[in-house]
């Protein structure tokens, strides 16, 4: 057993006594009913179930869920999909994702939105030049699998995002 | 009916001393699975019996939980059979992965046998040159030795390296599912000082 603490979309939890054999992914859902985040194959091949960690020096990165232990993001400050939209909003990546008919069943959906978050705020703490556009948008949601729609909608609305704010996230 | 009875006696003879030998051919083998450097110690030569002690501590180096993080190209292998790692993780340029795919973000501080996905605080990649995939003890004893190979370490960092770095001793605790490095690294750590003590050298 492990004491666990952890914040979830700005809301603190525990200390809790949790099992060291409760992954991350059942401690969200079973135990918190997050069910955004998803559990596809369970062996960190698809990044359905993963969540974004923000760590104290200010860097942000996904995280599958499914095969790390919910003792290992003790202390840390995570966010799910359930923390994107605010005030009954969504976010401006959701709303693209929506417009772009990025997804279908939406089962990736949650691990796509979050790893796009993540390189959304990445280019806007360091712009890049918009030659490197294409290719960092597709390697950074390279990794997540799509049974649906062939991952192009998704990349095409990230890169809209981007392109309507090149001050932002443009070099 | 006797000379079935006689028969029997001859197998259970034939089994008891079969049994005796094994376990005499057992017992000259080092408890641990990897001899000590004492065990060398009636080699004269003072360079075939360096080479020798490189040749034990290859079993180490050789074995899949060291090679599959020393591997010939860009993307770890896993498992005993050593296959290609899943998902298609690549080195990056630090060697932890690149940057929407860290190691560490599967590879937490320690392993989580329920999931079987190993864990340190420091998991990545062997560089590039460091590679052990497909080398034989004599083409890895070469590389080790030298510094443009070896991360600049001296032959001392080595044996340090080795024997007590944390990571590398993941290999003798890899958690479920997965064969340990042999012996321990406590033992490994005193074949590689016990070599360079004795002059580092290879094995032809
Ligand atoms: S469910 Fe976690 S990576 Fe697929
Ligand atoms: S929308 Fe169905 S798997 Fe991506």
């Amino acid at each position: 057993m492990t004491t666990f603490s952890i914040t979830i979309n700005g809301r603190a939890y525990g200390p809790a006594e949790i099992s060291d054999d409760l992954s991350m992914n059942d401690f969200l859902r079973e135990h918190l009913g997050l069910t955004g985040t998803k559990f596809g194959c369970g062996a960190g091949q698809c990044l359905s179930c993963a969540v974004i960690v923000d760590d104290a020096d200010g860097a942000s990165y996904t995280s599958p869920t499914c095969i790390a232990a919910a003792a290992s993001f003790n202390g840390k400050a995570i966010r799910t999909v359930e923390g994107h939209a605010k005030d009954g909003q969504l976010s401006v990546l959701q709303k693209a994702f929506i417009v772009h008919f990025a997804f279908q069943c939406g089962y990736c959906t949650a691990g796509f939105l979050n790893e796009a978050q993540v390189l959304l705020e990445r280019l806007a703490k360091k712009p890049i030049p918009r030659a490197e556009l294409e290719k960092t948008v597709a390697e950074a949601l390279d990794g997540h699998l799509c049974r649906c729609t062939g991952y192009i909608k998704y990349h095409e609305a990230v890169l809209d995002v981007i392109l309507a704010d090149p001050k932002r996230y443009l070099a | 009916m006797k000379s079935d009875t006689g028969v029997k006696l001859l197998i259970a003879a034939a089994a008891l001393l079969a049994s005796a030998l094994s376990t005499s051919a057992v017992s000259l083998l080092p408890s641990n699975g990897l001899a000590a450097p004492e065990n060398f110690a009636t080699i004269e030569d003072t360079e075939a019996r360096s080479a020798a002690l490189f040749g034990e501590l290859a079993k180490v180096l050789t074995h899949p939980r060291c090679v599959n993080c020393h591997p010939a190209g860009d993307r770890p292998r896993q498992g005993d059979m050593m296959r290609l790692h899943q998902p298609p993780v690549e080195r990056g340029a630090d060697g932890h992965g690149l940057a929407a795919m860290r190691c560490s973000s599967c590879h937490r501080e320690t392993n989580f046998d329920p999931a079987r996905v190993p864990g340190d605080p420091n998991w990545h990649l062997a560089p590039r040159e460091m590679a052990w995939e497909n080398r034989t003890a004599s083409e890895i004893c070469a590389q080790i030795k030298d510094p443009a190979r070896n991360g600049g370490r001296s032959l001392e960092e080595i044996a340090t390296h080795i024997g007590s770095d944390h990571l590398v001793g993941w290999a003798w605790q890899p958690g479920a599912g997965r064969q340990s490095a042999p012996g321990t690294q406590a033992a490994a750590g005193a074949l590689v000082d016990a070599w360079v003590k004795s002059g580092a050298a290879c094995p032809k």
